[in-house]
């Protein structure tokens, strides 16, 4: 099931955020060995995580993480502008209708094919998000292999600049542009979004 | 004009690309204004799709093509090998760093220079579900290699091959779910992938050995092959394994 949190909306049910923030500890701190803060040793949190922004959660049946992403306002000191401007050639992009998607994790509980389709529906989630509350385009930085893989997707993407070797890897800033077209972008890319989770008993939520 | 602009402008023209031709112009053109001469974009064969639509463009001399494939010189590529591990672009001169070659491997490195191609630069194409691939820019032998833009040449080789993936819809040729293995079937194979005999894989699944034995057969038959090393290789290249599977303990 997905669950999207906002401030001003009905707050998810409290396991959920709770195993969010552990996936990106194990995600990013265990495993990618970002250096990021931990909090109580179990969860990644950083100055980001404030009442402005919003993110996509996929759960399963028992409220477990599957997968989720972060949205950040680009109207605010977010990641690109405020620790990554080397990446962006020319300012970054900023406005209400532009969010930047962060922290994009998918919970190392899960085997390859599962993971997969978990990535899919969460693909698929970004780009209804986007349709659903009137945002046009996403900016995001990734390290090359997944940049090469979020072109995959097969939605409109622009690069914002070159890629830079930062601490050891290369990472390139790109613009995702949502329309209503994007939606059938990525179903010509594979991108089969929620069907790919319901057809799937193991993640498939009540 | 900036390099930023540069990249917007390719990518503008690669993303409109509705034909091989368009795409193999937009790439001539994007490989001079780089400063290199050559460009090679491969999709990294998937022999198992087959039916010959692998993606292929490229403006390498043809006495050079003709050559390789007239000699198919080695089981395979050492410029391929190397781009399957990593996914940032490398020199080929960088490659005796990055995968063991044998004495055949540097006969093509030479090879090449002998048929007038220098040093070169490779952006891996490596996206999970798919065949590999990769984008090369090359120089004459003798011409310098074009430093300063190999930051716009990663970023190049990456939409190109995007676009070559969406003209040919490689997509339709990925595994079909039809091959999934059951839970049991996959356990199986990860056990056997980790070197255990199909009686130890029964101590540790608590099954019986004739039970784990059929198991692994069921998975090679709905993989259509015959051998269980097969049906391991044919699991890892669909991703149903990964390495990371297989050594995490």
């Amino acid at each position: 099931m997905l669950h999207v949190v906002q401030n001003d909306a009905v707050p998810p049910p409290d396991g959920i955020f709770r195993s969010m923030f552990a996936a990106r500890k194990s995600v990013f701190v265990d495993l990618l060995k970002w250096d990021v803060p931990v909090l109580d040793g179990r969860y990644e949190i950083d100055q980001f995580d404030d009442e402005h922004a919003r993110y996509l959660i996929l759960a399963d049946r028992d409220e477990g993480h599957l997968g989720s992403a972060r949205l950040l306002p680009t109207t605010r000191p977010h990641i690109l502008d405020s620790l990554y401007d080397m990446l962006c050639e020319g300012p970054p992009p900023r406005g209400d209708t532009i969010f930047e998607v962060t922290r994009f994790c998918l919970d190392r509980r899960l085997c390859a094919p599962d993971r997969r389709a978990v990535r899919d529906a969460l693909v698929a989630a970004l780009a209804g998000h986007a349709l659903d509350h009137g945002i046009e385009s996403y900016t995001a930085i990734a390290e090359f292999g997944w940049y090469q893989q979020i072109l995959a997707f097969g939605w409109r993407c622009e690069p914002l600049g070159l890629p830079c070797l930062v601490d050891g890897r290369t990472l390139a800033a790109l613009h995702i542009f949502i329309t209503p077209e994007t939606p059938a972008l990525l179903a010509a890319a594979g991108i089969r979004g929620r069907h790919a989770i319901l057809a799937n008993e193991r993640l498939a939520a009540a | 004009m900036g390099m930023r602009s540069t990249a917007q402008a390719f990518v503008a023209r690669v993303t409109a690309v509705s034909s091989a031709g368009d795409l193999d112009d937009a790439l001539r053109a994007i490989t001079l204004d780089m400063g290199f001469q050559y460009y090679a974009l491969s999709h990294h064969v998937d022999i198992i799709a087959a039916g010959g639509k692998a993606i292929r463009v490229h403006n390498y001399p043809d006495r050079w093509a003709d050559y390789y494939d007239a000699n198919a010189l080695g089981v395979s590529d050492p410029v391929h090998r190397a781009s399957h591990v990593t996914s940032v672009g490398f020199r080929w001169s960088h490659i005796p760093q990055m995968i063991p070659l044998t004495a055949c491997d540097r006969k093509v490195l030479l090879l090449g220079s002998d048929q007038g191609i220098g040093d070169g630069y490779t952006i891996p194409a490596n996206v999970p579900g798919e065949a590999r691939g990769s984008c090369s820019f090359a120089n004459e032998a003798g011409r310098p290699m074009p430093d300063r833009m190999l930051p716009l040449a990663q970023l190049t080789g990456a939409f190109a091959f995007e676009a070559a993936r969406r003209l040919w819809s490689v997509r339709q040729f990925e595994l079909e779910p039809a091959q999934t293995l059951t839970d049991r079937q996959r356990d199986c194979a990860l056990w056997a992938a980790r070197g255990k005999s199909d009686w130890e894989t029964s101590r540790i699944l608590g099954l019986s050995e004739e039970t784990v034995a059929r198991h692994i057969r069921q998975g090679c038959e709905r993989y259509g092959v015959n051998k269980r090393t097969l049906l391991l290789i044919r699991a890892l290249f669909d991703g149903t394994l990964t390495f990371t599977d297989i050594f995490r303990r």
